[in-house]
């Protein structure tokens, strides 16, 4: 076999490196090492110049193998595989030291922190000499998609995708579309009907050529992997528990789109919901705006209406969080109520008012204007709603400790609204079981990265938009829609999935079909060939996590670039002896 | 004419005998053997000294089967002395393919070994504390004895090896499959392949069934289960090295309803055997906390001695670090 020819680039990282770490020495231990024939040290090698030296080295001198030692790998391995494909290099025949992070930045002796980034730099010398040229391989994508929840989102989503000419199929529980919008009347600041933004969207849904809609069902079953599903979704005929004979669709990508649930107002006994009939919450309201008539149990017309904010939200003993709409739907209650009964008295009794979306402080500042008596509370001490006294000319008072004056007020009511805040609907943990994804501690779905991932989850192909991921307006529920249907039209555009080149594999000549991998997997990627009586790795699932690896006794699976000959060549080099004092340093 | 007959020693190193008897096993096969082969050397069976072989020339003898670990000098040297002379030479049986029952040894010293043996043993009286001498002088000259090493090892820690037949014995339908090969010139595997046996681990041939939930929540020795005679040993929490270990013995333990104990070695790609099972064991452990995690592990009465029984000084540990008494 022709010997190796090994480069090796030692960076200073600015002086986060070169400080404690005598990078020069290292590369000069480097270039001792057999096989090695090049070493290197520079500035900041993840940088252009860095880089091009190291695409430039590799073309002028040969080199087969890449050592890069600099910071972590999750930092820039990235980068320094991009630098081996400009030069024609595969990718995988780089390994990287990691003498910042696990070197430099936790020691102080230079002498001895040097000593160790030698040791380290063997390691990965004898490492990258195992490693072998991998390819990535590519998979098919199906171009259909399943949107489970026909709400605002689900519906939003649907249309985008099938808009594209994508055949979508939507699952939706009830037996018709609109979700919670559909219980609205009018939206806040602008007042445009729900109905408006709804009806249009719902009747292209119905209509879509693309579109399948399946009312009154569920997923039952969600197998395969990105660009290669079966869901199967199955009639419940308005009872759920009793899902009928499941039909089975190929889809490539999953928007989940289920939505939330309102507050159950009972659990907070003081408000006196369920006891004192004229305490409703918002959407009993708004049924009510609805039928256009506001009125109490008692069928009068309410003189004194109270809002009560934060009901469930924004406390510990409930739910911690803030549901982001309520204060703004208060506000329109506000309006509404006056316009439809121009001599009541409303009063709003909240915590803080969260004014922050676009139009939304100038709509509380007209509010404020239209006569709106509001009343802060301090979230641990709660307004109490009692029934009036025979005397009183008004159903019920309520007792509020107003933060702003310091003083304990009491207020009539003849109709007290419920501001009920938004929570994680009880089946939302079987989705989430369905679709291998993960729920927060208050149970919404956790997105793949809360800043720069908000619509994919960690499970590849499932994207997650709207109230389901957390409390959220219509605005930025139509706009995770959007965004989800956008990832998923770029990967059908594309055509196929890549799927990394390390992952899991069985040699299907040593697997015994011992089966002590087959429920490991935490990706599902790992299926029994029945007939043959052997394990198989789904390799687009892998996520190459290794628990099989560690777990098959006969070392039938093997994780590509993590094999044990190039982890123990890299224990070898790391504890062999290193001649620290015989180094040249180079420059 | 007559074909030319092959030549063949049988030679014991640490070793209890049984693989020597394993060779007898053949029964009538024996005079097939006979007929093809002129046994040369073989101490449990002719008395051939041990200046006859260091005279033969070297490469003389075609074919010796060498079991039994290296536990002191006399066995190296007859290795060397055996690989010289022998075109092929076979580590025959776990001893010498992995060091064996004897490499158990390598988790003591050799002064704990000798404290053992020659002061504590409930049948020694030795006030003196004599130990056994390399040399001595007697009347009639020095005598001399092997040296006892600290450390057992493999044929092949000392001596290069064409091929290694597992099994504590081999099984001698293997022996005599690898013995017709050679006799009639088939085509040989590469040098220092594993032969007579298989790449697979016991599992591809174990009738048991498998379950796709394989878990452990308890681990119980064989006498505290009653065993189904169906279910896979391990789901029984009955710790069995079947799934680590090749195939070539036809699974006779797991047929006799007792777990395979490891004696044909690790399968190809298994860079340590006691340690594979350990990270395949400690992998279907089914507790998450570290309280219940050690519970169930309490059970595992000597996991080094049950893990390692066969493969002690060919592993990654090799040997027990001494500790200072």
């Amino acid at each position: 076999m022709e010997k190796l020819r090994i480069g090796v680039y030692v960076c200073n990282c600015g002086t986060n490196i070169a400080r404690v770490v005598d990078a020069e020495a290292v590369a000069g231990f480097a270039l001792s090492l057999p096989n090695v024939v090049l070493a290197k040290t520079y500035r900041y090698m993840c940088s252009n110049p860095g880089q091009e030296m190291i695409a430039r080295d590799i073309k002028e001198n040969k080199l087969d193998r890449v050592v890069v030692a600099a910071c972590s790998p999750n930092m820039h391995e990235r980068t320094f595989r991009h630098a081996l494909q400009m030069a024609g290099l595969n990718q995988y025949l780089l390994e990287m030291a990691n003498i910042r992070e696990q070197c430099s930045w936790v020691h102080k002796d230079r002498t001895e922190a040097t000593k160790k980034a030698m040791a380290l730099v063997q390691g990965a010398v004898l490492r990258v000499e195992k490693h072998e040229a991998l390819e990535s391989i590519d998979a098919h994508m199906c171009p259909n998609v399943l949107v489970i929840g026909g709400g605002i989102a689900g519906m939003t989503a649907a249309l985008e995708l099938a808009d594209a000419g994508n055949k979508v199929h939507l699952v939706e529980k009830h037996s018709r579309l609109g979700g919670n919008i559909a219980r609205v009347d009018l939206t806040a600041p602008y007042f445009y009907a729900a109905r408006d933004l709804l009806t249009d969207r719902v009747t292209r849904t119905r209509n879509h050529e693309h579109i399948q809609v399946h009312l009154d069902s569920k997923v039952i079953g969600l197998s395969g992997y990105v660009g290669n599903f079966t869901a199967n979704i199955a009639k419940t005929n308005g009872t759920p528990e009793k899902a009928g004979n499941p039909v089975a669709v190929e889809i490539g990508n999953v928007a989940i789109c289920t939505g939330y649930k309102e507050f159950d107002a009972s659990r907070v006994t003081h408000f006196g919901y369920g006891k004192l009939p004229n305490v409703i919450t918002s959407f009993e309201l708004e049924k009510m705006l609805k039928a256009g008539k506001v009125e109490t149990r008692e069928g009068k017309m309410p003189k004194y209406v109270a809002i009560i904010h934060c009901v469930g939200s924004r406390n510990h003993e409930f739910h911690a969080y803030c549901s982001r709409v309520c204060c703004m739907t208060a506000l329109k209650y506000a309006h509404e109520i006056k316009s439809a009964s121009p001599n009541s008295y409303v009063s709003d009794v909240y915590i803080d008012m969260h004014a922050f979306g676009k139009g939304h402080e100038d709509f509380y500042k007209r509010s404020s204007q239209a006569k709106t008596l509001f009343l802060m509370y301090d979230r641990e001490n709660r307004p109490v709603i009692h029934k009036a006294g025979p005397k009183d000319d008004c159903e019920m008072l309520i007792e509020v400790h107003e933060k702003l004056s310091g003083e304990h007020i009491e207020i009539p009511a003849d109709l007290v609204v419920l501001m009920v805040g938004m929570e994680a609907r009880e089946d939302a943990k079987e989705i989430a079981h369905l679709a291998n994804i993960s729920q927060d501690k208050e149970g919404w779905f956790i997105e793949s990265h809360p800043k720069l991932e908000p619509v994919a989850t960690t499970t590849d192909g499932i994207f997650i938009a709207g109230t389901c991921v957390a409390p959220k307006d219509i605005p930025d529920t139509v706009a995770q829609a959007r965004a989800a249907a956008a990832r998923i039209l770029a990967r059908i555009a594309k055509g196929k999935i890549e799927v990394d080149a390390i992952y899991s594999e069985v040699n299907e000549d040593l697997c015994s079909g011992c089966r002590f991998c087959n429920d490991l997997c935490p990706f599902n990627a790992i299926e029994y060939v029945e007939d043959e009586k052997h394990s198989h790795v789904i390799s687009a699932l892998c996520k190459a996590c290794g628990v099989c690896v560690a777990a098959c006794p006969s070392s039938a699976i093997k994780g590509r670039h993590f094999t044990d000959e190039q982890v123990l060549a890299q224990i070898d080099g790391i504890f062999a002896e290193v001649a620290y004092d015989q180094a040249e340093p180079v420059s | 004419m007559e074909k030319q007959k092959i030549k063949m020693a049988v030679y014991w190193g640490a070793a209890c005998g049984g693989c020597c008897v394993s060779v007898l096993d053949v029964h009538e096969t024996l005079f097939d053997i006979v007929a093809a082969a002129d046994l040369v050397f073989w101490p449990i069976a002719l008395d051939t000294k041990y200046e006859d072989v260091e005279a033969m020339p070297d490469g003389h003898i075609d074919l010796t089967l060498f079991n039994g670990a290296i536990r002191n000098s006399e066995n190296e040297h007859m290795a060397k002395v055996l690989r010289a002379k022998s075109r092929v030479l076979v580590a025959y049986g776990s001893c010498a393919h992995m060091g064996g029952i004897p490499g158990l040894a390598n988790f003591s010293t050799k002064e704990e070994i000798y404290c053992r043996v020659y002061d504590e043993s409930e049948s020694t009286l030795n006030p003196d504390k004599s130990r056994p001498l390399v040399a001595c002088e007697a009347g009639e000259g020095v005598l001399e004895l092997p040296e006892f090493y600290n450390d057992v090892r493999s044929l092949a820690d000392v001596t290069e090896v064409d091929y290694y037949i597992p099994g504590c014995p081999p099984q001698t339908e293997r022996l005599v499959e690898v013995f017709t090969a050679i006799v009639t010139g088939a085509e040989l595997p590469p040098h220092g392949s594993v032969i007579g046996a298989g790449n697979k681990a016991q599992c591809d041939e174990c009738i048991r069934k498998k379950n796709a939930h394989k878990k452990i929540t308890k681990f119980n020795r064989p006498w505290e289960v009653t065993d189904d005679g169906e279910t896979c040993f391990m789901e029984q929490g009955i710790l069995c090295m079947g799934p680590t270990t090749r195939t070539g013995c036809d699974y006779r333990c797991i047929e006799g309803n007792a777990p395979c104990r490891g004696c044909y070695g690790p399968t190809p790609d298994v860079s340590d055997p006691g340690g594979k099972m350990m990270s395949a064991i400690a992998s279907i452990i089914d507790e998450k906390e570290s309280g219940p995690i050690d519970e169930v592990l309490d059970g595992l009465v000597d996991p080094a001695g049950y893990f390692y029984r066969y493969s002690l000084p060919v592993s990654f540990l090799r040997r027990a670090v001494p500790r200072n008494r």
